[in-house]
């Protein structure tokens, strides 16, 4: 009686020992320096300095985002002037930057010490690092995340908010009939659903509005299919020999893959398009067109579609029109028509963020649209 | 020109003939052989290049084959022929596939055609490759050429298709290399050959589309016209072409053409083979044959003259014999050594100088008793005529002493007359017969011809028109312009006064007596001729021989003595006659008159009359 008294107490012992640690393993850590990769290269963090790419321009956001938590503050209106959860303590441009806690943060100071930042890494490198555990977390691009994921990678995937576009440069060779039966004819020559299925490995959706479906509700009113027949129509319209010169970021592969599909859906409608890398900035002769990603800066498809609007008109030499500040889901609605229907910018597919997460890293939460990098309650676990 | 130098000269032009036809034929011949000789090489390189590249084909296959054969690729074939199955994880596979199996191209197709992931056009995933799917065997097929588009634009490919069948599903795997610079870089070429290549991808020839190993060809454009001969009719050609005005420039190339699957032409390689080796060795061995002749020339050249002047030296020895027995020297021998035809003429030689000695001797012997027993004819016959009437007065003499001795003073004083008389007539013949024993040496000095004339003939101008005797009209041409002559003008005044009296005896009826002066030759011509009886040829032949006479009376030295006048100016006399028309005489005079040794003539001591002969 007494053994079986002296082994159930043995277990019980066991079992607090092992539940205490389970607790305290789960309980947030302050300390350690987190090792996050992009891809980007950000080469200034001021917000008013041109970037060279959107890509640049995404990442110099989050980072400022940490610095000020800017986006958050106009969200959620908690007031300015106290800094976001970390500052700035080395910085190369370009290559590196390494923040480190915000000691005197209004919400407390974030666990983590710093954060230290490498910048213009490649996705086979950033994925190599997070491997060798030089990494903690790494920007993985859409079109690799299920690969990564298939290789055990812990992969986080955000919501569909950032829009791959392509973008018709002003032109004054055509009348703006013409412009909008050119950019008819490409958006029914391209087949949206394959770049998502093949190029993006099925991370992400086709894009018809400016909208994703989770924001609005109405973006299956906005086709999306390939629709050859009326391409080839409408290039007969136009009848004239076109010649459409496609620029993308070299240094993006997701963009060149899209454009090269999109020279041959259009090729294949009658149409001619030549790729370009990082060209053009303008329309110099002939029609010219870019490939463009813009992040939604908030949730709210009002708000969101505004931001598009705001970047976009200018880009395409258009006057869009944002939706009134207490419109409704229709004017959202009549407003996103009133922009695709120019056909002056092509929406393409909706993309998400990736993520791959080291075993370090504890409560990453995916950022939503409009929210930057969550490093305020990110905490470093033990390596298991 | 010698005859050393017409032999030295045959044997150059015959040695020069000989070698220039052995170089001509020698150099024909080696450019043929030349020529056989790259054809060859050039036809048994391009059988190499044809082996390696269908080498390079198997290879492909192969390298498809074992695509096909792999396990991850059943797997795809497998997972594919499952209903709704994901073929979009396999979208990035053609890459990684391609990459470890070099190939340029890689397509993996799905049982409709459809691409299911591709190296060179990842971005037609979907698309649809409609000839895949037609029946064709494509084991028995191997790889064949095709046209391939890619995101750099069409290119050729080189392919191979392998089938992987699961079930009732195929899953098409679509390989190749491309053809271009790196395809042509990886053929394992002899020295001095090259691969272009001309990829027909456009209506019309594109000077870009033809590259070798390293890219686009320069001067792409001079193989235009080859090309589009290709395009127009594909077969397999050859032809030369010259990149510079160097000949070892020169390239000969085998054009073959590269078909598809229909027959369509796809591309053009063109296999050159570099002709500089050959031209280069063509031209050292006929630089070494040129070296050659020249020096076979050069020694030919001497040997030539040795040999003209070992072969001409018994000539020139018997030209020297000859010379001198043409100066005189009749024992003139020259030197026989062999027995070869010049020995055999240098001996006739030496007879027949020996037979002329002799002869000679024995004419000048015959001669001499010939001129004597002329002489003797002659004193015989010129003292003939005084003796006859010597003896008829001396007879008369001693019969008017015997039978009347009364009138034997009258006929002493008749007889002694005569007898004088003749005894001049005997002493005037002794005379002229010592005078032309003593011909003078001439006294040269200026003499104007014209003038001399003009006064011989002002001295017979009163027995031109003589009473009794048919008149005799004298006509003067002369030349204005005469040189002034260096002669003793008393001799030729003589001489001259001579020819007249013999063409005043010619014209007993009277005539034209005409004498004509000219200049030429450096010298000066007088002419005299009249218009009389004239004189048979075998006169005229004779006409200059001492004591030869025409006339009843005459000794027959007068025109001996013209002759030797004139023949000591060294001048030359000639007479032209015809019977029953006249007689000329042409004398030739030097302005200067040398003497036989070339000198001038010394002045005569003192100047000789001649007499005036008539002939």
């Amino acid at each position: 009686m007494s053994r079986r008294r002296a082994a159930t107490s043995l277990a019980l012992a066991a079992a607090l020992i092992v539940a205490v640690h389970a607790e305290a393993s789960h309980r947030p850590r302050m300390g350690g320096t987190l090792r996050f990769e992009i891809g980007a290269s950000v080469n200034s963090l001021d917000p008013n300095a041109k970037p060279a790419t959107f890509k640049e321009a995404l990442a110099r956001d989050e980072i400022n985002w940490l610095l000020s938590e800017t986006r958050k503050v106009i969200t959620e209106n908690e007031g300015a002037g106290a800094g976001g959860p970390f500052r700035v303590s080395d910085w190369e441009p370009g290559k590196r930057v390494v923040l480190v806690a915000n000691e005197n943060w209004p919400q407390g100071r974030p666990y983590l010490d710093s954060i230290e930042i490498q910048m213009a890494r490649s996705a086979h490198d950033r994925l190599l690092d997070l491997d060798l555990d030089r990494a903690d977390i790494v920007e993985i691009a859409p079109e690799e995340a299920r690969r990564a994921s298939e290789r055990g990678v812990h992969v986080s995937v955000s919501q569909p908010d950032e829009l791959l576009a392509l973008v018709f440069l002003p032109s004054s060779e055509a009348a703006d009939a013409e412009q909008q039966k050119i950019g008819e004819a490409v958006s029914r020559s391209i087949d949206r659903a394959a770049i998502v299925n093949f190029i993006l490995q099925k991370e992400g959706e086709p894009a018809g509005g400016f909208l994703p479906q989770w924001s609005s509700g109405t973006a299956f009113l906005f086709s999306t299919a390939t629709d050859p027949v009326a391409a080839r129509n409408l290039w007969s319209e136009i009848g004239r020999s076109l010649k459409i010169t496609l620029g993308y970021d070299a240094s993006d592969s997701l963009e060149h893959s899209v454009a090269e599909r999109i020279s041959v859906d259009v090729r294949e409608t009658g149409g001619a398009i030549s790729v370009v890398p990082d060209g053009p900035a303008h329309s110099s002769k002939g029609e010219g067109a870019r490939l463009v990603r813009l992040s939604m800066s908030s949730p709210n498809p009002r708000e969101a579609l505004a931001h598009f609007a705001n970047e976009l008109g200018p880009l395409a030499g258009a006057e869009f029109v944002a939706p009134p500040v207490d419109g409704g889901p229709q004017q959202i609605y009549d407003a996103e028509r009133a922009m695709v229907n120019t056909y002056r910018v092509v929406p393409l597919v909706w993309l998400p963020r990736a993520y791959g997460l080291g075993p370090r890293v504890r409560d990453w939460k995916t950022p939503g649209p409009g929210e930057g990098w969550p490093f305020a309650d990110v905490w470093l676990g033990d390596m298991k | 020109m010698t005859f050393r130098t017409k032999l030295f000269v045959v044997f150059m032009i015959a040695l020069l003939s000989s070698v220039g036809v052995v170089s001509v034929g020698v150099t024909v011949a080696t450019r043929r052989a030349f020529e056989e000789s790259n054809r060859s090489h050039s036809e048994a390189l391009v059988a190499q290049f044809e082996r390696e590249f269908d080498r390079h084909k198997q290879d492909i296959v192969h390298r498809v084959q074992a695509i096909a054969d792999a396990e991850a690729t059943v797997r795809m074939a497998i997972d594919l022929s499952r209903p709704k199955s994901d073929v979009s994880v396999y979208v990035n596979d053609a890459r990684g596939v391609s990459q470890s199996h070099q190939l340029d191209f890689l397509d993996f197709v799905g049982d409709d055609g459809s691409i299911i992931s591709s190296n060179e056009s990842p971005e037609r995933f979907g698309y649809k490759i409609d000839w895949l799917t037609q029946p064709q065997d494509w084991a028995a097929l191997g790889s064949f050429l095709t046209k391939v588009d890619t995101q750099d634009g069409p290119a050729l490919g080189l392919m191979a298709v392998s089938v992987v069948r699961v079930g009732d599903k195929n899953m098409y795997v679509l390989g190749g290399e491309r053809l271009g610079k790196d395809f042509l870089a990886s053929l394992v070429l002899p020295t001095g050959m090259r691969a272009l290549l001309y990829l027909n991808l456009d209506p019309s020839f594109q000077p870009a589309n033809l590259v070798d190993e390293n890219g686009p060809v320069s001067d792409g454009d001079r193989l235009a016209t080859f090309i589009e001969q290709e395009r127009q009719q594909p077969t397999r050609r050859t032809f030369k072409i010259s990149w510079t005005s160097d000949a070892a420039s020169a390239e000969s190339f085998h054009e073959l053409p590269l078909l598809g699957r229909q027959g369509e032409l796809l591309g053009t390689l063109l296999i050159g083979n570099s002709q500089r080796e050959a031209v280069l060795l063509e031209r050292r061995i006929l630089l070494l044959a040129v070296s050659v002749a020249t020096m076979g020339l050069l020694f030919g050249l001497l040997l030539s003259w040795w040999g003209a002047a070992r072969v001409t030296r018994p000539v020139r020895r018997l030209a020297e014999g000859a010379r001198r027995v043409s100066e005189g020297n009749w024992n003139t021998r020259v030197e026989v050594r062999g027995r070869n035809e010049i020995a055999q003429l240098a001996s006739a030689f030496n007879r027949m100088t020996e037979q002329l000695s002799e002869q000679r001797e024995r004419l000048v012997q015959a001669e001499r008793v010939a001129a004597w027993r002329e002489l003797a004819r002659r004193l015989a016959h010129e003292l003939k005529n005084p003796l006859f009437p010597l003896q008829t007065t001396v007879e008369n003499l001693q019969r008017a002493k015997e039978q009347s001795p009364e009138q034997f003073e009258e006929v002493f004083r008749e007889s002694t007359g005569i007898l004088l008389s003749e005894i001049d007539n005997l002493k005037i013949i002794v005379s002229r017969f010592s005078d032309f024993a003593r011909m003078p040496q001439p006294e040269l000095g200026p003499v104007n011809l014209n003038e001399t004339v003009r006064g011989i003939v002002k001295l017979f101008e009163s027995q031109f028109g003589a009473v009794g005797r048919p008149p005799i009209t004298p006509e003067l041409h002369l030349d204005e312009n005469l040189p002034m002559i260096q002669v003793d003008e008393a001799l030729l005044r003589r001489a001259i006064e001579n020819l007249v009296l013999n063409a005043m005896d010619a014209m007993p009826s009277g005539g034209v007596l005409m004498l004509r002066t000219t200049h030429q030759d450096g010298g000066v011509d007088l002419e005299i001729s009249d218009t009389g009886t004239g004189l048979t040829p075998e006169e005229c032949e004779r006409l200059f021989t001492p004591y030869y006479t025409t006339k009843q009376h005459g000794t027959g030295l007068g025109l001996a003595i013209v002759q030797s006048v004139i023949s000591d100016h060294g001048g030359r006399i000639s007479v032209e006659s015809e019977t029953g028309v006249g007689t000329s005489f042409h004398i030739h005079l030097p302005v200067k008159a040398p003497t036989a040794r070339g000198e001038a003539i010394a002045p005569a001591p003192a100047p000789v009359p001649v007499p005036v002969e008539k002939a």
